[in-house]
């Protein structure tokens, strides 16, 4: 591309736009104001015809530089898809005509609608450039599977059918995890009326006749230090050798532990022999070696067993798990089934109160186990008393009493723990505690915290962020490999608890996103929800301070400090929020196409009347991704949007600059309406911490309004949602209303 | 003529729900060419129809957004519409796909400025909205709609409202002579991922679906509860429009039912915990259920419903509806049999949990499949180059549909990626 | 009879539900039953049952033997079907009610005076005289089943009924005497009797 750039606007009059709005003015302002250096009309410049004019000028003339202005920039994104130049979209249909009511009257605040948001455009695209590769990217094709379960060997097996080379990494001297010392598992296909082969042998066999999967046993990563397509991860043995790997993307697939049983004295795990947990069963039938299972205190053969479901688990008690772990009603009816299998005519009783089997397969082998005469009892046990035989109290829900049952064995269905690492954020309460109390007390979470699994080399610590419960989850329903370290996925039980071919099932999913991860490192292309995006943050080292906001508030750990404290930014962790950009109170982290300076030119461009003119200005910062669907959305419907009111799109909430509130206030704005994303438990920020991000660093915007001696209602925070048609429009007229009510800015001049 | 471009390495992804969408997203991402085929007029399939999910209560157009950017923006998936896989022959790495394009009337031109709905007068009854409401015969499907271009009904070719809706448009988007067309393509794998439809309540015959109004079903409820909605967001009773006091949910409407579906369709009683958020906190509630099935975290959210005042729990399949011609309130009779009680309550308003069928039945399936006895496609080996995704395989709710969506992408690039290895 | 009970309660010990499988008419399928409830909510006689057949599955596989033999709701059931037409397991309650009836009758634990046992009784051995039912006579055998006066008294109440049921020719009077036969009357009850000698085989095989 040449050096030279080169600006062109081109406004479009379909859609109605020619009819509501002096295009000619449009044109004017774009090369009067905005200084294109040309700017042409067209009457659909989404037609294939008005596509190729701007791509003969773009071949033709050399021009680097677009400015459109016709639609919102989410309509029509295949049309005008121009990637070897910088573009910018003036939004005059969803933005202007289509929010303000077609009348003489509203004519003039109409055309000074549309012409700001041309000069808008043409400021923009006046401060960016096109991103592209930095072309010092190499693709790494290695995948690095973390634990050598049911899931790690799938995620291995499965990335290498798709050949990458795997390196697969165990703690313990062999495969197979939790899993492999089973007796059978769940069945896995219909018609799942039986328990069902333990599939762990054949997986070891195929992992070891893989010659694209490398086993490193009884080893653990003594430190993964880099980013997606660079990782390099030591390996050390437990006999103290180690050898550095160059991987390109990480599975952590390092399972789950039982529950501690001890924890629960009323059915006496540990005070008779013949109480097990759902876990310890499992030896006993293996050991069994095909005969009837025997009693652990005496090796008589078991003639009853009871099991009890829940045992420690969705229930509010101290030490008990909150959570269901997922699959322990499946595993009692597998369980009882050994008995039916092994021990002829014994009876097996499961006391449960909601059977949670779910699916077709759940519900199958529901029926299953009821005709294989397990008895199924609606009934919560409330005590276990130990003896010669094991006497179970229990409420049963359907004969409405409180009655027991005696048993040879007692089963306690318990529950499943992540097998995680530290949370990050236990590390950095740690670090950010402002007196020695809070010290005092995080660091206690800190000293009880699991060992590192991954130990990486990151500025946000050594493992991947624990949602809820220590589960490395994501909180999305719609992204579930949504990862707050890119290129790192957690697979299996330690992500949430689940059985055997949901782990298989989750595994094949995370080998792909490793493997998405690693091809995409090496284009230099960002990861989801920015899939693609090529613009990537860097920082000017003259202005920073070593102030550390960026690399402490980027929700995605992508930042690393060097030994003077300045960033270290790493391309392929970043998801490109701008999150750094929003914190950096010295504005010197830009994008090349999205920057401190790219809105401030937005927000300085906008023409601000004269007081006696009473035409209020309103700044309206909407994330991209909820509150600016919405207001195109509410556009659709026809809702009003008052005429004082300039909406700039930002990548998220996160992004928002101090900076661009307080030159909007200075430059005689009279309110700034912010929208993003919730933030609360239930977040629904894209980037998980950018809205939080914001709203905090937006508290303290009352010290900057009181030292300009504004109102504070002339600075608003919202949580929009996508659904907000109606109010999100109406929280920008509300603030209009606000500004009438209180007076114009007497920043005007 | 829709022109597709397309290999050996091709992956063919049919249907593009929530399950479809991920698995042809996270292929192409990965830079694999990627044919979309989807029946419906836009993406996004039966979640775009939802108004929150469980158990976070957010939207699931707010990840239709980032989804459709990412469509957007991807130059390697080509998504075609309103089309039917009617054939696939071939095998694992070499298959020959044949799709049925019906006409849209409505060209690439279109700006989804609105002026031929404006023109056009007839209306039909809008299955977005489970025909809840109309709709015109040149319409939108839904707001965000990708891709965001008009539909004219068939019905009204031939007429004068065809004619205006051609007459009012500026761009020459509407064209009438567009034909059903039938094309063939490559493709090396296949992604089965046509999802779930909704249990027919009409044949749960004593819950009276058929004969009585405030008798609803669990999707319809999600439109009605919609602020986007038909009713503005408003619970109103179909019957008088009567505000909505008291609203009973049955659950197992359709499944673990051998007279229905055999299998339990996992997400109805989430759905039905998330959907007793919805009235204000003044409506009673009542859940008649057989099994809650709360999976891992979600029994939290099942503590914080169970913790309201205004929701009880009966363990209790309810045997029969009956109206009450006076008021028009469906009777609930049944037995609570924790403790052996009767009851015959009434409600203003009763929800119908219905299950989830796969939406392809047994043989209806235009290539050789293993399915099982549910009608769910079997992880069989025999399927050769063909994977399904999502509701396809199983009743799964949208986090679980989209993991084993991702999964099934990464299946059909390693067939893809041999073809690739041996084909140099 | 108590015999037999006390060979049963011996032989099945501590699991009822397995006796229920072995001697009772469809007994195999109580196992099945998830507890949802919707047999006994749509049992049209359902508020007369003491225990709904839902309750009764729970009992059986509680080991409540001596209250499900002894209950008579078993014998409320009048076979209209709503419950197997809508049972999601498929179970089929009324064959298994009446299973359980003939069970509990057998092994002499019926409450004395059931008026659906009682009626039982008396229309089988009516059935068993002459082949056929005699319906005069098993009109009369129920309304003097409680001794002569009241016998006389129900008479009374439903005169109309019988004299409608006798100007329809509904009803013979002249079967009072005797009444006809089937054909092969000798035959019929030997043939009836040799079924009998299986069943009680296979309960003393049961033993």
């Amino acid at each position: 591309m040449a050096d030279e750039k080169k600006f062109a606007g081109y406004v479009c009059t379909g859609c109605g736009l020619g009819e509501r709005l002096d295009a000619g003015q449009l044109e004017t302002t774009a090369t009067r104001d905005g200084k294109m250096q040309s700017c042409k009309q067209h009457e659909m410049l989404c037609s294939a015809e008005g596509v190729q004019l701007i791509k003969d000028d773009i071949a033709n003339e050399s021009v680097t530089h677009v400015m459109i202005a016709a639609c919102s920039k989410r309509a029509k994104v295949e049309a005008f898809n121009f990637p070897e130049v910088a573009m910018t979209r003036a939004n005059l249909r969803e933005g202007v005509i289509w929010v303000r009511p077609e009348s003489d009257e509203n004519q003039e605040t109409t055309q000074e609608m549309a012409d700001d948001y041309i000069r808008m455009a043409c400021a923009e695209l006046k401060s960016m450039s096109q991103p592209s590769a930095s072309g010092e990217q190499t693709l790494n094709k290695n995948i690095l599977v973390v634990g050598g379960g049911i899931t790690g060997m799938t995620a291995a097996i499965e990335a290498a059918a798709a050949g990458y080379p795997v390196h697969l990494v165990e703690k313990s001297g062999k495969l197979g995890g939790a899993l492999g010392s089973y007796y059978k598992v769940i069945p896995t296909r219909s018609p799942y009326d039986a328990p069902a082969e333990n599939p762990v042998p054949g997986m070891i066999e195929a992992i070891e006749a893989d010659d694209r999967i490398t086993v490193h046993l009884n080893s653990t990563l003594a430190k993964t230090e880099g980013a997606p397509g660079r990782f390099n991860v030591e390996v050390a043995t437990e006999s103290g050798s180690s050898e550095t790997l160059s991987i390109g993307a990480i599975v952590q697939a390092s399972g789950w532990k039982p529950y501690d049983a001890s924890q629960l004295p009323e059915f006496a795990h540990d005070k008779s022999a013949d109480v097990v947990t759902n876990h310890e069963l499992e030896a006993l039938a293996v050991a069994a070696n095909g005969g009837p299972i025997k009693r652990p205190s005496d090796g008589k053969e078991i003639k009853s067993v009871c099991f009890i479901q829940n045992a420690g688990q969705c229930s509010d008690k101290e030490g008990h798990l909150s959570y269901f772990s997922g699959v322990t009603d499946l595993v009692s009816i597998k369980q009882a089934m050994y008995f039916k299998e092994l021990n002829g005519d014994c009876d097996t009783t499961i006391l449960f109160d909601n059977l949670r089997t779910p699916g077709a397969g759940g519900e199958d082998f529901y029926r299953a186990g009821q005709q294989a005469m397990v008895t199924f009892s609606k009934g919560i046990a409330s005590e276990v008393m130990p003896g010669d035989s094991l006497t179970v109290k229990f409420e049963d829900k359907i004969l409405n009493e409180q009655t027991e049952m005696v048993c040879d064995l007692v089963v306690l269905a318990t529950g499943m723990e992540p097998n995680s690492g530290p949370d990050p954020y236990a590390q950095l309460m740690v670090d950010e505690a402002e007196d020695e109390e809070e010290k005092a007390k995080a660091q206690a979470i800190l000293e009880n915290a699991p060992p590192s699994i991954l130990n990486l080399q990151y500025r946000q610590g050594t493992d991947l962020p624990h949602l809820k419960n220590g589960f490395n989850d994501s909180h999305f329903i719609c992204f579930p490999y949504e990862t707050r370290r890119t290129g790192i996925y957690a697979a299996g039980p330690v992500r949430r608890p689940m059985d055997a071919q949901q782990a298989r099932d989750d595994a094949t999913g995370a080998a792909l996103k490793a493997i998405q991860a690693a091809e995409n490192a090496g284009l230099g292309r960002a990861a989801h929800p920015r899939s693609g995006d090529l613009s990537f943050p860097s920082f000017r080292k003259e202005g920073c301070t070593q102030c550390k906001r960026c690399t402490v508030e980027c929700p995605f750990g992508a930042i690393n400090e060097d030994e003077e404290g300045y960033p270290m930014y790493n391309e392929s962790r970043c998801r490109r929020c701008g999150t750094c950009m929003g914190a950096c109170p010295v504005r010197v982290i830009s994008f090349e196409n999205y920057s401190v300076e790219t809105v401030n030119q937005q927000i300085k461009n906008v023409e601000i009347p004269e007081e006696w003119d009473e035409k209020p200005r309103i700044l309206v910062l909407a994330c991209e991704n909820d509150a600016y669907p919405a207001l195109d959305q509410a556009a659709q419907a026809g809702v009003e949007i008052n005429p004082w009111a300039r909406v700039i799109p930002v990548r998220c909430l996160g992004s928002v600059s101090l900076s661009w509130v307080t030159d909007a206030l200075n430059n005689g704005y009279d309110g700034i309406v912010m929208m993003g994303c919730r933030r609360d438990d239930d977040y629904q920020c894209h980037f998980v911490r950018g809205s939080a991000m914001a709203a905090e660093r937006m508290s303290k915007v009352g010290d900057t309004l009181d030292t300009l001696n504004l109102e504070p209602e002339r600075v608003i925070l919202h949580e929009v949602a996508i659904t907000d048609v109606e109010r999100a429009p109406q929280l920008i007229n509300d603030m209009a209303e606000t500004v009438e009510k209180i007076g114009l800015s007497p920043f005007k001049f | 003529m829709t022109e597709v471009i397309a290999t050996n390495e091709t992956i063919l992804v049919v249907g593009g729900g929530i399950s479809g969408m991920t698995a042809a997203l996270e292929a192409a991402e990965t830079g694999k060419q990627v044919v979309l085929v989807e029946k419906r007029p836009y993406v996004g399939g039966r979640v775009t129809q939802l108004f929150k999910y469980f158990p976070k209560l957010c939207f699931p157009t707010c990840g239709l957004e980032i989804n459709q950017r990412r469509a957007k923006m991807n130059p390697n998936l080509n998504i075609i519409t309103m089309a039917e896989v009617t054939d696939i022959k071939g095998e694992a790495g070499n298959y020959t796909a044949t799709v049925k394009i019906s006409p849209r009337y409505i060209n690439e031109n279109c700006t989804a400025c609105g002026d031929c709905a404006k023109a056009v007068e007839t209306e039909f009854d809008d299955e977005f909205n489970y025909n809840i409401g109309k709709r015109k015969g040149a319409y939108l499907p839904h707001r965000m709609a990708h891709p965001q271009r008009y539909v004219l009904d068939p019905a009204i070719i031939g007429t004068d409202d065809a004619q205006k809706a051609k007459e009012a448009c500026k761009v020459n988007a509407v064209d009438l002579d567009m034909q059903e067309e039938t094309i063939e393509f490559k493709a090396g794998a296949v992604i089965w991922a046509t999802g779930w439809k909704p249990y027919d309540a009409n044949k749960i015959q004593p819950y009276g679906y058929d004969r009585i109004a405030n008798v609803i079903t669990s999707v319809e409820f999600e439109r009605m509860a919609d602020p986007n909605g038909p009713t503005g967001g408003k619970l109103q009773r179909p019957s008088d429009g009567k505000e909505v006091k008291s609203v009973a949910f049955i659950q197992c409407a359709g499944s673990r039912d051998k007279n229905h579906l055999l299998h339990c369709s996992r997400i109805c009683c989430m759905a039905s915990l998330k959907q007793a958020t919805y009235p204000a906190d003044d409506v009673d509630i009542s859940i008649y259920y057989i099994d809650i099935r709360a999976i891992d975290r979600f029994e939290d959210f099942y503590q914080t419903v169970k913790a309201k005042e205004n929701v009880k729990f009966i363990k209790s399949k309810v045997a029969s509806i009956v109206e009450n011609k006076e008021n028009g309130n469906p009777t609930l009779h049944g037995v609570d049999t924790e403790g052996y009680k009767r009851y015959a309550d009434e409600h203003d308003l009763v929800v119908l949990a219905v299950g989830m069928e796969p939406s392809v039945d047994k043989e209806s399936f235009p290539v050789e499949i293993v399915i099982n006895e549910e009608g769910f496609i079997e992880p069989a080996p025999e399927n050769g180059g063909v994977f399904a995704a999502g509701c396809s395989s199983d009743a799964l709710d949208v986090n679980r549909a989209v993991q084993h969506a991702t999964g099934a992408a990464l299946r059909a690039i390693q067939v893809v990626n041999r073809v690739a290895a041996t084909e140099g | 009879m108590s015999d037999l009970n006390t060979a049963m309660i011996e032989k099945y010990r501590s699991n009822f539900l397995k006796e229920v499988e072995a001697n009772v008419e469809e007994g195999e399928w109580v196992k099945m039953c998830m507890q949802c409830g919707v047999c006994s909510g749509s049992c049209p006689l359902g508020k007369h049952w003491d225990h709904p057949p839902q309750e009764i599955f729970m009992m059986i596989r509680a080991n409540k033997r001596d209250e499900v033999l002894g209950t008579d709701s078993m014998w409320m059931c009048t076979s209209c079907y709503n419950c197997i037409a809508r049972c999601p397991r498929g179970l089929p309650i009324t064959h298994i009610m009446h299973g359980l009836a003939v069970y509990s009758k057998r092994l002499g634990l019926t409450q004395k005076k059931q008026p659906t046992a009682e009626f039982s009784q008396i229309f089988w051995d009516n059935l068993m005289k002459k082949g056929r039912v005699n319906e005069l006579k098993l009109g009369l055998s129920m309304y003097f089943k409680d001794g002569f006066g009241q016998g006389v008294k129900n008479a009374m109440a439903n005169q109309k009924l019988g004299q409608n049921m006798m100007k329809a020719k509904r009803m013979n009077p002249m079967e009072f005497f005797g009444g006809h036969s089937v054909k092969d009357l000798s035959g019929f009850q030997s043939m009836v009797k040799k079924a009998q000698e299986i069943e009680e085989g296979n309960l003393k095989e049961a033993k």
